[in-house]
């Protein structure tokens, strides 16, 4: 079904010729709000909460990060964990391990203002491998890279994979497993690997998340039509109370990195 | 409410007993129909000359009745675009006596003293719109393709749902919030290419009514506006072929008669060729595609004897793609319409049908590790007995049943064994929706006319399979089984339908309606524009049936002999259990698509105008809607009231055609609207690295105001010629304004440390050129 939006594209160029442009747009400045993202994962590292806050439209694209504020990580509602701010909205915990089935409750104050959320690490899902996928549409070949692992089976799982080029997130996107439960999945990521070249390398993460994560990139993924026909946009649902924006997942990690030869 | 149906009973017992006992009546009644072709005529008027006040309109069968004291009259027949036809008749007993019209093809309009041109006036009904064929196909469109849907968007009150949208919104209302009805048909998704063209092919319709509000009793169902599309029955006189060439796709019709002046046939087919240049390319991965549709249109009809007659009916159509070995994926509508036309009486009228209808799409992927095949479909039965009771020249009665029986099949997911999709099927649904009428079109006196009755329906949310109720946060509460037939649910639903018009003089009136409408099945649309793909639910424990409360005035007023009319109508819509989506709600393959369904109000209201020209070289019109539609849900927007997506302020539209010469046609098109309400961000903030967006308010923005100027000219065969055909040249967007059809907030590729606001316009400037025949 992801191929709607493919086929959307054809039509438009078969049939018209679809015109972009730049255009001016006067757009409102909201009051800023407070942003938080961040997670715990089951890799032994340094764990990590952004916090900033929301930014005209018009101004470069930046992390707004903002300062002092106060984090606590509580683990099943035991031991706590506070997190010390590195540099401007960047707060981190000393090393640790997350672990599946664990509940964990963050709690963020700033500027008087506490924002809560929690999340239950999933089930780790191993990635198998990473493999070359190339579709020929059109008289045009395109290459992309594919992510196969085992769902398994009778639970229900939601993934998010990250693809990276040069360190920069080129795509984050979800999938869960309501149509392929229990098979051998391979998941093509739709970022275009034909301007790499050889020598090139791409890294892929792929993060086994919670129900309420997986929803908030889901509807983030919504805003920008990715996987299906756009949907008038809304906030996504955030896991934090108090109005904050962002999002707060306990995941696993497995990373993999696939060279362009 | 039941003091209302007890009401509307007694007065309808009043006036049978009033009525029963006038005797010395007689009833004058037949059909009307086009002298060359046979074609029964819709709304022709039938009236006597003189002082005397009886008339009669035709009904959807071309069947008239008026009753009258015995004596010498002068019976005149009218009919837009048809010359006026008078009879005398010498009444002492019922009479049957049947009118066949020549059609006017002067260009000046004869004005003949008896003809009643001003129907729009003295009727009651408000909030009716009327396109001939004429019209429809004489306006310039897109890419030349003479399109119903799109003509009507240029009338006040309807509105395009987008650029190149077949989709309308209709005085606030959704675009599933619409009746189309062919051959009394519901068509269920009408349109094609993702809504770029409507399913209705002209050459196969015969007339095309919108009620925008004041709704007839014996229409129901749903929301905002009922879509009334009636085929042509067939030449009865002789057979003749007619079709087109045209940029994107050709049109063959035929008709002629099964056995002269008794029973006809009608077949029209219409199929885009787009896909057919890809068979041209010599690279396969080209010309393996596959992108078109087609619509077929079928009718036959035939009269047993002057009491009886029958209608066999259908449309297919369907739209298909394919890409190469790897995708496919059509869908498209099927309906079939059974009508038996008996007459009881010279003064009671009877109509059954038995009516078919699906819709369905397939999706299939056929990668080899991920193939899957998707079906869906919603698929009716529905009965409708449909009585008109001419019970004097001041009362004519319509009543009637309709029971329809819907089942729908979200989705069934087939997959083979390599694949990692797993088969899946979702429960189907079954409903069963009733209906019962009554209605009553009294001439209370010689300015007040009134129509009143009812509508009860009923809805059934009918077993077998597990429903769920889920509470206000959408959580599951509870899932129970139900048996095969078993009553899941079931709504009781009154509608009192009333309009009135009051005649201040001969050529002006005032009219006020009140109408109830409900709406029990829902399209389940969260995207910005529909999509083939979008699924019907029915009513059930947790989604109520829609309602809206519709309450009009207008003022009606007809001058320079009939030559121009002009229409100023206000109204206001109260609307009740509205559907909107929880942010995230995936509607694909979503088996629990209730928990994420939110429901609240809304409320609509705005002011139409309507001036056209009707006759002469020179015929067009200028409409102007002011509206406003908004919403309320207690968790949305902070439940505050927010503009519907629909909602548009100012809409303009001026319409043209002039005959500059026999052979020469010319016309044009000028819309103007402001923006419809819109989400844009507000802010923006990083998430992993990527930009999002903020959005502070629910439509808090509007999308660029929307122009556009087309222009089109017929150029007509010599005539005389056993062969006639035309060519219809046609310029979409004239002057090539960059009209949005979507708004995207994107980084900038090249820097993308920017984010820049990006406008996609779909159609420029479009020529195009149709040739069409005619033998």
């Amino acid at each position: 079904m992801k191929k709607i939006k493919l086929y959307i594209g054809l039509i438009m160029i078969f049939l018209f010729t679809a015109c972009e442009q730049v255009i001016e747009l006067k757009l409102e400045e909201a009051t800023p709000l407070v942003v938080i993202d961040g997670g715990i994962s089951d890799q032994n590292e340094v764990q990590r909460i952004k916090i900033s806050k929301t930014y005209s439209f018009t101004e470069p694209n930046k992390f707004n990060g903002a300062s002092g504020a106060k984090v606590v990580l509580g683990i099943d509602g035991t031991g706590s964990i506070v997190f010390t701010e590195v540099s401007p909205g960047i707060y981190q915990s000393v090393k640790f391990r997350g672990k599946s089935g664990s509940k964990y409750d963050i709690s963020v104050t700033l500027e008087g203002q506490t924002y809560k959320a929690s999340s239950v690490m999933p089930v780790r899902v191993p990635m198998d491998s990473l493999t070359f996928k190339s579709y020929n549409l059109f008289g045009e070949t395109k290459n992309y890279v594919a992510v196969n692992y085992r769902d398994p089976a009778g639970v229900a799982n939601q993934y998010r994979y990250i693809l990276r080029f040069k360190g920069v997130v080129e795509k984050d996107v979800v999938s869960e497993d309501r149509f392929d439960d229990g098979n051998k999945v391979t998941n093509v990521i739709f970022y275009e690997l034909n301007d790499l070249i050889k020598g090139d390398s791409i890294q892929v993460e792929i993060q086994c998340i919670d129900r309420n994560v997986y929803r908030y990139f889901y509807s983030l993924g919504q805003n920008s039509g990715g996987g299906g026909p756009p949907v008038a946009p809304a906030n996504p649902p955030s896991n934090f109370s108090n109005g904050a924006l962002g999002v707060f997942s306990a995941y696993t990690s497995s990373i993999r990195t696939a060279l362009i030869k | 409410m039941p003091n209302t149906i007890r009401l509307v009973l007694l007065l309808l017992l009043c006036i049978f007993f009033q009525y029963s006992s006038a005797q010395t009546k007689r009833t004058l009644s037949g059909n009307v129909t086009d002298a060359k072709t046979g074609e029964t005529l819709i709304g022709a008027s039938v009236r006597l000359t003189g002082g005397n006040t009886a008339a009669s309109l035709t009904n959807a069968y071309g069947f008239y009745s008026l009753i009258i004291s015995e004596g010498k009259y002068e019976v005149a027949v009218s009919f837009i675009g048809y010359k006026t036809t008078i009879k005398e008749v010498d009444i002492s007993k019922d009479l049957r006596l049947n009118f066949a019209l020549e059609e006017d093809n002067q260009l000046n309009e004869v004005v003949i003293s008896a003809t009643k041109k001003n129907e729009n006036v003295s009727s009651p009904q408000m909030g009716l719109q009327k396109l001939s064929v004429r019209e429809i196909n004489d306006v310039p469109v897109l890419l030349g393709e003479r399109d119903v849907l799109k003509t009507l968007q240029l009338l006040p009150g309807i509105k395009s749902a987008g650029e190149g949208n077949s989709g309308f919104y209709v005085r606030g209302g959704a675009t599933d919030q619409n009746l189309i009805l062919l051959d009394e048909a519901p068509v269920y998704n009408a349109s094609h290419l993702l809504g770029f063209f409507s399913t209705f092919n002209s050459d196969a319709i015969k007339d095309v009514s919108v009620y925008k509000g004041g709704m007839p009793a014996q229409y129901g169902g749903r929301l905002a506006s009922v879509l009334d599309i009636k085929m042509n029955d067939g030449n009865r006189k002789e057979f003749t072929a007619e079709g087109g060439i045209g940029l994107i796709s050709s049109r063959l019709k035929v008709e002629g008669p099964i056995v002269k002046d008794k029973g006809s046939f009608m077949l029209s087919a219409r199929r885009t060729y787009m896909d057919l240049f890809f068979k041209l390319s010599s690279d396969s991965s080209i010309s393996n595609n596959t992108l078109f549709f087609y619509d077929l249109n079928a009718k036959a009809n035939y009269q047993l004897d002057d009491k009886n007659t029958i209608y066999l009916s259908g449309y297919f159509g369907r739209d298909k793609l394919g890409i190469a070995d790897a995708f496919g994926f059509n869908w498209g509508n099927a309906t079939v319409t059974l009508r038996w036309n008996h007459l009881y009486s010279n003064k009671l009228f009877s109509n059954t049908s038995l009516i078919y209808s699906n819709y369905n799409y397939v999706i299939q992927n056929m990668m080899e590790d991920n193939n899957f095949k998707v079906n869906s479909s919603i698929k009716d039965f529905n009965l409708k007995q449909d009585f008109d009771y001419r019970l004097s020249n001041d009362h004519s009665l319509k009543f009637g049943l309709n029971v329809i029986h819907h089942t729908i099949a979200p989705g069934k997911l087939s997959a083979d064994e390599s694949s990692s999709v797993n088969p899946t099927t979702f429960e189907n649904r079954k409903g069963l929706e009733s209906a019962m009428y009554v209605s009553d079109e009294w001439a209370v006196n010689e300015r007040f006319n009134l129509v009143y009755g009812f509508r009860l329906s009923s809805f059934s949310l009918l077993g077998p399979g597990n429903f769920k109720s889920y509470d206000a946060d959408g959580n599951t509460i509870s899932s129970k089984y139900y048996g095969s037939k078993a009553v899941v649910k079931s709504y009781f639903n009154l509608e009192p339908r009333l309009s009135a018009s009051y005649q201040l003089n001969p050529s002006s009136a005032i009219k006020g309606a009140y109408t109830r409408n409900v709406q029990n099945i829902h399209l389940m649309s969260n995207s910005t524009s529909t999509s083939p793909t979008d699924l019907y639910i029915m009513n059930s424990n947790h989604v109520k049936p829609e309602i809206a409360d519709q309450v009009a005035t207008g003022f009606f007023k007809n001058f320079n002999d009939d030559k121009y009319e002009f229409s100023a109508e206000i109204y206001y819509k109260w609307m009740q259990n509205q559907i909107e989506y929880r942010s995230g709600t995936d509607l694909r393959g979503n088996g629990n698509v209730e928990a994420d369904l939110l429901f609240g109000d809304g409320r609509a209201y705005g002011i139409e105008l309507f001036l056209k020209k009707r006759f002469g070289r020179f015929n067009g019109w200028i409409g102007y809607t002011f509206s406003r539609t908004e919403r309320q849900f207690d968790t949305l927007n902070e439940g505050k009231w927010f503009y519907a997506k629909q909602d548009r302020t100012h809409d303009i539209s001026l319409v043209g055609i002039y005959k500059a010469s026999p052979r020469w046609t010319f016309s044009s098109v000028f819309v103007y609207n402001t923006g419809n309400a819109v989400t844009y961000p507000s802010g923006k903030y990083e998430i992993n690295g990527n930009t999002a967006f903020y959005y502070k308010e629910k439509n808090g923005y509007r999308t660029p105001a929307y122009h556009r100027l087309d222009v089109a000219a017929t150029l007509e065969g010599k005539p005389g010629k056993k062969l006639q055909s035309s060519w219809s040249f046609g310029i979409y967007n004239v002057y090539n304004r960059q009209n949005a059809f979507s708004i995207d907030f994107k980084d900038n590729p090249d820097d993308p440390t920017r984010t820049e606001v990006v406008r996609t316009t779909l159609f420029g400037i479009i020529p195009s050129v149709t040739w069409n025949f005619k033998f």
